[in-house]
């Protein structure tokens, strides 16, 4: 009884301290997004409440910083790859997991290299096809995303595919459905759920990118989220409220789908590790 | 009943295998080639892969042009004894140009080729210097630019690039490719540790099932859903030598001299990086590993606690056997993932101070898109790339076999 006691003390202790290191990064940008420059730089740069809060960091990152146009690429690229990536990972795990074909296991050891390979050894390569094709700084930057996306994706749905009863599929087969009926109308909707998690997975994988889009979109007009942002330092003096400003702008939308979706993202982070 | 697939069947996997061909397999192979070539895009003797010699025909043509052009222009100004001399020069120009005016593109040069445009050009040099030399009271208007010109002829023949393996000879070599190789090692070995230990007694408290797990989950999936870049910013300002909150805490506690050593020191910058990774990534590793403690029978604790065996003995004796696979699982993901840190470091400190955060990310895109130099910045992709088929081939083979076996 004494034990456990102990055991549960030291427990709630460790978590509190997790949850405090967890949020403290945010709640310090959040306090430093609201205070004027001069008290970022100044005497009172470590005071908690600001003596003058101000929204002018937000309106300047907002409407001058180009944030919101930023925020509407990324999320343009992130829902166009999501949308191929469910649609070629559909389609994919329906035969992965309901058929056997020779070089099944090397398709699949395939899959999984491509997620493990540093993705530095594509981005040379990458660039030089899309410098050629002139496709750089437009949002064609989502097919290279498939590096990145594609295999998680894969494998998440053929976890879940694979638990879809067979008898559903025989008994709509003998009704005289095809194949590509099948996969549409049977075995995807009984699968929305991994579709959903999927679907997660592929979007926050996108929105996070930076190493390609930071190279094959540069023009300002065409950046991502952490690109723009990343920007916001390499200027001449670093305005430590606008960034924060931004980043609470970004980590707001994060916070929503986190909110909504974290049974998803839970199940698409164990699913998307464990092995086949 | 899995059935045999069909060919109208293997078209569903054709997109798949489309996209891993065009986006992985072909920038792979591409960046192999690049290793054997001196491949720099930002300079025209390199940016393209020669085997051998080649001429740049339009280049070539067009400064024969320029040196008659030139010759025409100081004519006027000579005695006709030397202008005699320019003529003959002239006429020497126009046959070589004849020879190659029918060439488009770059064409290959045979080696007899190659000697023979230089020593053309030599020649051309040596008469039309002993022709300005000969006349040094006479104002021409070309002197200056004629050796310009000549420069330019030496520079249409294109030698090979093809440098085989000597761009590997070079990383054995690079001293800078070693330490970052060093620091990459470093920063894998110690985030992935402190990661997993951490994120072990996370997964161990979660399975408890207590009050405000969720609560616990939401705060722990925050910092991993956010970009890396941004909660790299994050901490940027964090740990900044003059207003930075968490720079300031550690000093005044004692762990670091002052303020401005978390970024402007090698080993305050690297412990920086790996703050910021373990902050952000544990919270993965105990989803990760939690997933493996789930599957874990709770009668297995129950019938152990029974026959009196303690907490830590369940740990050790039936808790981490069972979750060898997830553990091995979490452990190489992170691994490889740590191994490749790229957006964290790059942002955070640049590779520096000094270059004594370098991993090897970031000092091959320095070569490749700060020096333009995709030869041997691919080079360095490759010897990282060696690297990650040595960690993930100890961890299949040495830590498990048998996980893999019983598939």
């Amino acid at each position: 009884m004494n034990k456990s006691k102990v055991f549960q003390t030291i427990s709630w202790f460790f978590i509190i301290v997790f949850l405090a290191i967890t949020v403290f990064p945010f709640f310090w940008i959040l306090i430093s997004s609201f205070k004027p420059e001069s008290e970022i730089m100044g005497a009172g740069s470590y005071r908690i409440i600001a003596a003058a809060p101000t929204l002018e960091n937000y309106i300047t990152v907002i409407f001058k910083k180009g944030m919101v146009r930023a925020i509407g690429n990324s999320f343009v690229i992130s829902a166009l790859t999501t949308s191929y990536v469910i649609v070629v990972a559909s389609m994919s795990a329906y035969i992965i997991s309901r058929f056997r074909f020779y070089g099944k296991s090397i398709l699949m050891g395939l899959i999984l290299a491509v997620s493990m390979f540093p993705q530095m050894i594509v981005i040379g390569p990458t660039f030089n096809m899309f410098y050629n094709a002139h496709l750089l700084n437009s949002y064609w930057v989502c097919l290279a995303y498939s590096t990145i996306t594609l295999p998680s994706a894969v494998w998440i749905m053929v976890t879940h595919f694979k638990q879809v009863p067979l008898a559903l599929e025989e008994s709509a087969r003998i009704d005289g459905c095809s194949a590509w009926e099948v996969l549409w109308k049977i075995i995807f909707p009984i699968a929305v759920p991994g579709v959903f998690t999927t679907a997660i997975m592929a979007f926050i994988a996108a929105w996070n990118e930076y190493m390609l889009s930071c190279t094959l979109n540069i023009d300002e007009k065409i950046q991502s989220v952490p690109v723009r942002l990343s920007y916001l330092k390499d200027e001449f003096t670093i305005f430590w409220g606008q960034i924060s400003a931004a980043a609470i702008v970004v980590v707001i939308p994060t916070l929503i789908i986190v909110l909504l979706f974290q049974k998803q993202i839970v199940s698409g982070i164990v699913n998307g590790a464990v092995k086949e | 009943m899995v059935k045999r697939m069909t060919f109208k069947q293997f078209l569903y996997i054709v997109p798949l295998l489309a996209f891993i061909a065009v986006f992985s397999i072909y920038p792979i192979v591409t960046s192999f080639m690049y290793t054997f070539f001196d491949y720099r895009t930002n300079d025209q003797q390199y940016n393209n892969f020669y085997f051998s010699q080649k001429l740049n025909v339009k280049l070539f043509l067009e400064d024969c042009d320029y040196v008659n052009y030139f010759l025409d222009a100081d004519k006027t100004l000579l005695s006709v004894k030397d202008a005699a001399a320019v003529d003959a020069i002239e006429q020497k120009v126009t046959d070589e140009k004849a020879k190659y005016a029918g060439m488009t593109g770059t064409p290959t040069l045979s080696n007899a080729q190659s000697s023979e445009i230089s020593d053309f050009v030599k020649s051309l040099r040596q008469e039309t210097l002993a022709i300005y030399d000969r006349n040094t009271g006479i104002e021409f208007y070309n002197k200056e630019n004629m050796p310009q010109i000549l420069d330019d002829m030496d520079a249409c023949i294109i030698e090979s690039n093809f440098i085989g393996l000597r761009g590997y000879a070079e990383l054995f070599s690079d001293t800078r490719f070693w330490l970052a190789l060093g620091h990459t090692v470093y920063f894998t070995a110690v985030s992935v540790l402190l990661e997993f230990v951490l994120g072990m007694l996370l997964a161990l408290i979660m399975n408890k099932a207590m009050k405000g797990i969720g609560l616990i989950r939401t705060a722990a999936l925050i910092p991993w859903a956010i970009p890396t870049a941004v909660s790299a910013m994050i901490w940027s300002y964090l740990y900044d030598g003059s207003y930075g909150v968490v720079a300031k805490i550690f000093a005044d506690i004692g762990l670091i001299k002052s303020q401005t050593a978390m970024l402007l020191t090698a080993n305050g910058a690297m412990s920086s990086a790996i703050l910021a990774d373990v902050w952000k990534t544990t919270p993965y590793m105990a989803l990760l590993l939690l997933g493996g403690l789930q599957i874990i029978d709770r009668g297995l604790y129950e019938s152990a606690a029974i026959d009196g065996a303690g907490q830590v003995k369940i740990f050790f004796k039936i808790t981490l056997p069972l979750m060898k696979s997830s553990i091995l699982v979490a452990l190489l993901f992170r691994t490889l993932d740590a191994f490749r840190v790229y957006d964290l470091i790059a942002i955070l400190t640049g590779g520096g101070p000094g270059n004594g955060t370098e991993s090897l990310s970031v000092y091959s895109y320095k070569l490749m898109f700060g020096q333009s130099n995709f030869g041997y910045g691919s080079v360095v992709v490759t010897g990282m790339f060696i690297c990650v088929a040595i960690i993930a081939f100890i961890y299949v083979k040495v830590l498990g076999a048998e996980v893999m076996s019983n598939e």
